[in-house]
């Protein structure tokens, strides 16, 4: 076990490569039916190596701009690339590249948790030894060998979350991206994941985290980006954000700049 | 490849729903045993709708309109065919691709050897003398192999009495025409001896018509399955069970859009193509298994119960493309289903109640011939009706493959609408 405070700091940069890892220049995304936009000229750069938190308030935009990345919903305007590929027009090559951990758990309650790995496995290609490998990997980072065996529908929200998170890493990708992963899970659950992604990170592997908890995030992220009405409002390093703001703490940061007033 | 890897999880999604699977296999495995039982004793067709009947009159004479003027009465609805325009072989064709119940043939001389037969019968009346013992005048008659027991009967009993009228009107015309040319001097109208007479009554049977009418057909070196409703109900229920596979693929797309299934899918480096035919594939090898349990139950369970064994007659392989492209529209129509429809419950409801629909209008509980014209015009427009209509053409009436080319075109014409349809519903609101 690696430990909690554990911070990766292999940015693209120190590893002298040019390219970064997901990258978005005045994304635009207004879904049909609905007043405003979801996206608003969003611009962000995360750089290889990094784990990027992406905060903002329930309907912020978070989720829209994973799904952009992810090859889920195409930007109105402007582009985005994930590894230097075009989002809309190289989505295969992204698709091999990247890992999504949705918000809900996406596994086949009837199956076991092997069969959901090997399924989820052998869509991203790998066959064989390989992906006995995998599959074992992925389970001992989700701490779920003993129940490798059993059905999901017999696991607790915790071990579905980590199964959740260890189907999104069964081909390794480069580029990992994360939402709200730790929703309704309990601390031991939490504690789990939170390392997993942290020696991932520091594996090299580009983490996109969104969430909710403030604390969470300041733990685990080397770079924050709190995103609003579907503008990036403020982006840095926790230390960079706290020292310009003169704040304490995240959370009256994040306040001061997305309001004190409940949004549904 | 994927596609396999897909329809290898859906089947194991399935294994593991053995609720689902008992639904799949039972419900069609019950329905066709007690819709056949109940079939079976109660065969009596109590619609308004008038028999259809094709007449191709070779003779061209009186007897013609004769025999139209009575069929027309007897609530037959008549087709006249040119017999420049039209062969006999044409008509068996029209008949046994079920375009027509019966077809009817008037030989070319049937007029002249009735009148002839009438002639001579009238003579001999009240005489001693030997009268012609030739057999009676035969009309050809077609008849659509699928029909109930009970209206060929009902017709061809129709026919038997029209054909024994128009031997009495034939006869007593001449028997008139002879008393008023005058009573020949010859005649003793004393009985004859017993013996005399005894041999007279077999040779001039009084019910023995001068005309019959006798059913031919082109087939008849192929050994077809007598018409039961075994051979109806079999592949009818079969068909039903296999478009209610639409739900479970419809409840399968639903589960993975509304759980976040679908976002892990659409994310990995598969086309949507793939998950969709990689459901098909799965359902299809549902669809197969299906049709060999209901026909299995046919062939082996029937006979116990006192039914009629099912048979697959002699082109199985015929059948079980059919089979393949009924199965291909059920998975089209799954993928539909679960494309449009928001929640399970939705598709369920709406699933259950479209399916039942299109069953009956396609003619699995009711024949579409018993159906109102209207109702048989929207009846060509059910999937189950295009399935049922083939496999009652390879199965009950012994055509060829080539005779239900039309109706597996118009399947598999619907699956690929409704998977294009299903892809394009999909993609839209994927990327809305």
């Amino acid at each position: 076990m690696i430990s909690n405070n554990m911070r990766p700091r292999n940015t693209s940069q120190e590893q002298g490569n040019p390219l970064p890892a997901l990258e978005a220049r005045e994304i635009c995304k207004q879904y049909r039916g609905t007043s405003s936009p979801a996206l608003d000229n969003l611009t962000l750069t995360i750089q290889q190596g990094d784990f990027f938190g992406l905060l903002g308030v329930n309907g912020a935009g978070k989720t829209t701009a994973v799904s952009i990345f992810s090859g889920l919903a195409l930007p109105d305007t402007g582009t985005a690339t994930v590894l230097g590929y075009d989002v809309v027009s190289q989505a295969g090559k992204i698709k091999q590249l990247t890992g999504l951990v949705p918000q809900d758990i996406a596994l086949y309650d009837p199956l076991t948790a092997w069969e959901n790995l090997s399924f989820f496995g052998k869509l991203q290609g790998l066959r064989g030894a390989t992906l006995q490998q995998q599959i074992e990997r992925s389970l001992t980072v989700a701490g779920l060998v003993e129940r490798a065996r059993d059905q999901v529908t017999s696991f607790s929200g915790g071990m579905k979350r980590r199964l959740n998170l260890a189907a999104g890493l069964i081909h390794q990708p480069q580029v990992l991206i994360l939402d709200e992963p730790t929703v309704g899970v309990d601390t031991q659950s939490r504690h789990m994941i939170h390392n997993a992604l942290l020696e991932l990170n520091s594996q090299g592997t580009t983490i996109l985290y969104t969430g909710h908890y403030l604390e969470e995030i300041e733990k685990l992220c080397s770079r924050i980006g709190v995103i609003d009405h579907g503008k990036m409002i403020a982006m840095g390093t926790p230390q960079e954000l706290l020292h310009n703001s003169n704040h304490k703490n995240l959370e009256e940061l994040f306040l001061q700049l997305t309001g004190k007033q409940v949004r549904d | 490849m994927k596609l396999f890897v897909v329809a290898a999880k859906e089947l194991l999604l399935l294994r593991r729903d053995r609720a689902g699977l008992v639904v799949l296999f039972l419900m069609p495995a019950i329905l066709v045993v007690i819709i056949t039982l109940v079939q079976e004793n109660v065969m009596a067709l109590t619609g308004q709708k008038p028999t259809t009947m094709l007449l191709l009159d070779m003779d061209q004479e009186q007897l013609g309109n004769i025999i139209r003027q009575r069929l027309e009465s007897l609530n037959i609805a008549l087709t006249s065919w040119s017999t420049t325009e039209h062969t006999r072989e044409d008509l068996v064709t029209a008949v046994h691709s079920g375009d027509y119940q019966f077809g009817l043939i008037i030989p070319q001389g049937t007029s002249a050897a009735l009148q002839e037969k009438a002639r001579q019968i009238a003579g001999a009346a009240g005489s001693t003398q030997q009268p012609v013992t030739d057999d009676p005048v035969q009309l050809s008659m077609v008849i659509d192999p699928t029909l109930l027991p009970s209206l060929r009967n009902g017709v061809t009993a129709q026919l038997d009495m029209a054909a024994e009228l128009l031997s009495l009107q034939y006869t007593m015309a001449w028997i008139q025409r002879s008393l008023a040319e005058g009573v020949p001097s010859s005649t003793d109208l004393t009985p004859p001896p017993p013996q005399q007479a005894e041999t007279t009554s077999q040779q001039n049977n009084p019910a023995q018509p001068l005309l019959t009418f006798t059913e031919t057909s082109t087939l008849q070196e192929q050994q077809l399955p007598a018409y039961s409703p075994t051979q109806q109900n079999v592949p009818a229920w079969a068909l039903f069970g296999m478009f209610f596979t639409a739900i479970p693929i419809a409840g399968s797309i639903l589960q993975e859009r509304n759980s976040g299934i679908m976002a892990r899918l659409v994310s990995s480096p598969v086309s949507q193509a793939s998950f969709q035919l990689g459901k098909v594939a799965a359902y299809i090898g549902i669809c197969l298994s299906q049709f060999m349990v209901i026909c299995l139950i046919g062939m082996y369970l029937f006979p116990y119960i006192g039914l009629t064994p099912f048979s697959l007659g002699e082109q199985p392989l015929a059948a079980l493309l059919v089979v393949l492209c009924s199965g291909l529209a059920a998975c089209g129509y799954g993928l539909l289903l679960g494309n449009l429809c928001s929640t399970y419950e939705q598709a369920s409801t709406v699933g259950a109640t479209t399916v039942v629909a299109a069953a009956a209008l396609g003619g699995i509980m009711v024949p579409v011939y018993a159906m109102p014209s209207t109702m048989q015009q929207v009846s060509q427009l059910s999937p189950l009706n295009w399935g049922l209509t083939a496999f009652q053409n390879l199965l009950v009436r012994g055509n060829p493959l080539t005779a239900v080319a039309e109706d597996l075109g118009k399947l598999v014409a619907f699956f690929i609408l409704s998977s294009f349809l299903s892809w394009l519903i999909s993609s839209r609101k994927r990327l809305r």
